[in-house]
């Protein structure tokens, strides 16, 4: 960020959306072989995933974010990803992998997010009900709730069969090349709604921001807007993780990348600029995985690669300020 | 086409999306005309296959290995890392179509394959490989091992015409498990043991490793079958306690080519006083076979001979 | 003090029955009435007493190294395993099996320990170039910079096909430990122990960078010291029996509710602690599915897991 010239928001955020434009101008088109129609259709579904999968994470950490009032939480720190895996593996270890091919998609997907939202609202609605808890309990609970699950789902897996193991480490694995349309349509829907309720309490995401006793003050009904807030979160994470599985520290990337990149604080401005840098690096690092390494690889490892790097070279640049 | 007319008995909004893409993806995949068309039953169903076709794909290591013995030509592999047998397809001129996890779908798509073969590992992905061209499930049911592998066999020797072949083959397996029936059931017990890493566990009977007892007629050193379906993690006190007349030892580190390590964990002064080891009946299962292509037909072949020599000595 | 002695006793006696806890047939009246060429004497000292030795040892060494990094950047949700530590060690561990399978076990854990060293010490750096604005910066950049050597990691293991052979070297198991695989761990405690005598000057630094120097201490000295031990104990542990999940956290967290934030009277109560702790949860990994093992990693995570989050959430006043 050049000091000199400070840009306003706005042309910030027509350049992210210029750059977004590019890249998936890019991803539809090069190393293209076969076809055009399939490939066109094909691309289009993929980067359908990617847009949902990146809309969901960036408004639910953003708004996560705002809620508890830190810049580190995310709902993926607080262990969804591992509870996600967990159900995952318990699953393959009740039911078999071919018991699991064997189910509709949708009703599993059905299930995996009534899951998540259920263990979600009993987490987060115990741990935020006082609303006097303290940062350092909320993050020391989310990596314990973490690690329990994780520990579990390696009980699991430990007593799993290799071949089925094999299985199990596809699903882990976030992938956008598994292209489930009817499972896409469904989470575009639940996504609308949830956008449509969000949209209608808008205006008071900046006051929350404040932190709570001057929410309070200015008149917001801070516990009941918490809790819905909190709902709208577990739901576009429990999309986003049923769909493609956990991308843990993506959600952490993009948020502070917006905070970095935006001039303003505003969550008219924030919440895009989120959503838009989510795409870019999503498609970007799709296809860097399918172009570059031949999709001898896993897109989760390409953005916690490169997402971790640019993240810290941003600290450090941070130090010229 | 009647993977599509089943496409279409999806719901709603579904239904005119992936429609939308695969209308396109099947004016590509259609075979030529006048080409017979077979049923085939597999582990996930029926498929429409054409008789003797074209352009095959294979995700499925154990039956790249069986299409390989048969001398039938391939279009399509993954890419990564092949197994010393199967190094031939690693060629450049073997079009890649990503991995056993993770499929290039546009690849397989330009190649026009008539018939794709997932199984094991690849068998995830059936679903979405069958928006493509007719595919068809090889994984191989442990339960009843050999049966499945001579079924896989015959049905790959009938889609491509290769009968006699495959049944001269699948006649010479039979008879040399016979052979090794016979000599299992003179030597005592046995363990199957899989190292990874420094830790170990053990397998016995109707696990995936089962088919030593199973098919192969290898008495089982533990009698409560504590050791089921899946391998359990063990000390190097049990193999002591346990004190099977044979161990078989499977390096799962050496399955992905990088071998040696078994020896060393199990080279320690517990083990080396068990009964196996002073008395140099310790075989190392090669991991290829066993872990990374097992159920081809070759490999299978290669399981029998290789145990088989390791008897002929004591 | 007689608390603490009754603590030490306690663990003693634990220790003592894991060494009659095992896959083979042992008892006391066969160890001592058969002489010291039989069977019974071999398993004991060939596995039994290495195998307790290292889990009190690996309890003691990731619980003091844990609190010694909680002290340095003066929070308490900070361990060896939110630092890259862990993940530079798997990555070591990666290296070597990729390269040379057949290598010796113990030049497999130095090169490992090796690895775990750098990777703290690129932490180290990194933390010293960014202002801290927050104490929350210091567990971030931790996470970040975790996540970018397991994805590198797990970049190659996914695509040599090696994912579940390092996940049984990292996840902690005390079943391959047996004489002559497990010594590192008392360089471990040696480490341990040098920890505790300079346990003063870590009380000084965690009271901050001023304090420090007020004091006539050089603080970054404090403070490297600090945490290269606390990767040495660390490397030294994860490439003997792999990680025990957040042990470092859930210990001094635990002993710091009750005995407060002075490190030289925590330090003995964190060892003996984190040494029993382990101990039982090694115990029961070995008795539930006897003959055969669940490992000791796992049954901390969801034991201990299960404890503190009940513990956390049922006196959360005292925290943070």
């Amino acid at each position: 960020m050049a000091r000199f010239r400070k840009p306003s928001p706005r042309q910030v955020l027509l350049l992210l959306a210029l750059a977004c434009l590019a890249v998936i101008a890019a991803f539809m088109t090069v190393g293209a072989k076969g076809s055009w129609g399939f490939i066109l259709s094909f691309r289009g579904a993929k980067i359908a995933v990617m847009v949902v999968v990146a809309y969901s994470i960036a408004v639910s950490t953003v708004l996560f974010q705002t809620v508890t009032n830190n810049r580190i939480l995310t709902p993926a720190i607080m262990g969804f990803d591992s509870l996600y895996v967990l159900i995952q593996s318990g699953m393959v270890f009740l039911l078999g992998s071919s018991g699991i091919v064997s189910v509709d998609p949708r009703l599993r997907f059905a299930a995996e997010i009534a899951v998540m939202v259920a263990f979600s609202v009993l987490l987060y609605g115990s741990l935020f009900a006082g609303g006097r808890r303290s940062l350092h309990l909320l993050i020391l609970a989310g990596i314990v709730f973490g690690i329990f699950f994780h520990s579990l789902s390696t009980f699991l897996q430990r007593l799993i069969d290799p071949a089925e193991f094999a299985f199990l480490q596809d699903r882990f694995f976030a992938s956008f090349n598994l292209v489930r349309p009817d499972l896409l349509v469904t989470a575009v829907v639940i996504v609308a709604v949830v956008t449509l309720v969000a949209w209608r309490i808008m205006h008071s995401f900046d006051v929350l921001a404040l932190g709570r006793d001057r929410a309070i003050n200015l008149g917001v009904d801070h516990r009941r807007m918490v809790t819905i807030i909190l709902m709208l979160v577990a739901i576009l994470v429990s999309v986003s993780t049923a769909l493609v599985g956990p991308i843990t520290f993506f959600g952490l990337l993009v948020a502070n990348l917006a905070y970095l990149v935006m001039p303003s604080g505003k969550h008219r401005h924030i919440l895009p600029a989120a959503i838009l840098l989510a795409i870019i690096c999503l498609v970007g690092g799709q296809m860097i995985l399918e172009r570059v390494f031949g999709f001898d690889g896993n897109l989760r490892i390409v953005i916690e690669f490169l997402g971790g790097i640019t993240f810290i070279a941003l600290l450090l640049r941070g130090t010229a300020r | 086409m009647s993977h599509f007319l089943k496409r279409r008995a999806l719901p709603g909004l579904p239904r005119l999306f992936s429609a939308a893409v695969l209308a396109l993806a099947f004016a590509q995949a259609t075979p030529a005309l006048g080409q017979e068309k077979m049923e085939v039953r597999h582990a996930q169903g029926t498929t429409s296959v054409p008789h003797n076709p074209q352009r095959v794909v294979v995700f499925d290591l154990a039956s790249l290995d069986t299409l390989d013995a048969l001398g039938i030509e391939v279009d399509g592999v993954p890419g990564g890392v092949l197994p010393d047998d199967l190094s031939e397809y690693a060629a450049d001129g073997i079009p890649k179509v990503g991995t056993v996890f993770e499929p290039d779908y546009e690849a397989v798509n330009a190649l026009e394959p008539d018939l794709i073969i997932v199984g094991g590992r690849s068998a995830a992905k059936y679903q979405d490989l069958s928006r493509i061209a007719p595919t068809i499930d090889l994984t191989i049911d442990t339960a009843d091992y050999l049966a499945d592998v001579a079924k896989n066999v015959e049905l790959l020797g009938g889609i491509f015409d290769k009968e006699k072949e495959a049944e001269s083959r699948l006649a010479a397996l039979r008879q040399s498990v016979e052979g090794l029936r016979a000599a299992t059931s003179k030597i005592g017990n046995g363990l199957l043991v899989l190292t990874t890493g420094t830790k170990m566990s053990a397998y016995g009977p109707g696990s995936r490793f089962g088919i030593l007892h199973g098919t192969f007629g290898v008495t089982p050193a533990i009698k409560d079958l504590q050791v089921s379906q899946h391998g359990q993690s063990i000390s190097s006190e049990f193999i002591l306690q346990t004190n099977p007349d044979w161990l078989f030892v499977i390096d799962r580190d050496a399955a992905i080519g990088r071998g040696g390590a078994a020896k060393t964990v199990l080279d320690n002064e517990l083990v080396t006083q068990a009964k196996a080891w002073k008395e140099d009946q310790v075989v190392y299962l090669d991991p290829v076979n066993w872990y990374l292509v097992g159920g081809g037909l070759r490999s299978v072949q290669n399981m029998v001979d290789q145990l088989a020599q390791a008897f002929k000595k004591g | 003090m007689p608390k603490l002695l009754l603590a030490a006793l306690g663990v003693a006696l634990l220790a003592v029955l894991s060494l009659f806890v095992g896959a083979t047939d042992l008892s006391p009246a066969a160890l001592f009435s058969s002489g010291p060429e039989s069977e019974a004497m071999r398993v004991m000292l060939a596995s039994r007493i290495p195998r307790t030795a290292a889990v009190l040892l690996s309890g003691m060494a990731m619980g003091v190294s844990g609190m010694i990094m909680q002290m340095l950047v003066r929070n308490r949700f900070v361990e060896p395993g939110t630092a890259g530590t862990v993940e530079s060690a798997s990555l070591g561990i990666l290296v070597v099996t990729l390269l040379a399978p057949g290598i010796d076990l113990f030049v497999k854990m130095l090169v490992a320990a090796l690895f775990a060293l750098s990777g703290t010490a690129l932490f180290l750096a990194i933390l010293r170039r960014i202002p801290l604005r927050s104490v929350l910066m210091v567990p971030l950049v931790g996470l970040m910079l975790s996540g970018i050597f397991e994805s590198v990691t797990t970049f190659f293991a996914y695509r040599y096909d090696l994912l579940q052979s390092l996940n049984a070297w990292i996840v902690g198991d005390f079943s391959g430990v047996l004489r002559g695989r497990y010594e590192l761990l008392w360089f471990a405690l040696a480490l341990t122990g040098a920890a505790y005598l300079a346990a003063d000057r870590f009380t000084v630094a965690g009271m901050g960078r001023d304090f420090t120097t007020g004091l006539g201490l050089n603080y970054r000295r404090v403070v490297s010291f600090g945490l290269i031990i606390v990767s040495m104990v660390t490397a030294a542990v994860v490439v003997t029996v792999g990680t025990i999940p957040f042990l470092g956290l859930i210990v001094p967290n635990l002993v710091s509710m009750t005995v407060g934030d002075n490190v030289r009277r925590a330090v003995p109560w964190v060892a003996v602690v984190g040494a029993g702790f382990v101990l039982v949860c090694d115990l029961i990994g070995r008795t539930v599915r006897y003959p055969y093992e669940i490992p000791v990693g796992t049954v901390v995570g969801v034991v201990g897991s299960a404890l503190f989050l009940y513990l956390l959430l049922r006196k959360d006043s005292s925290l943070g």
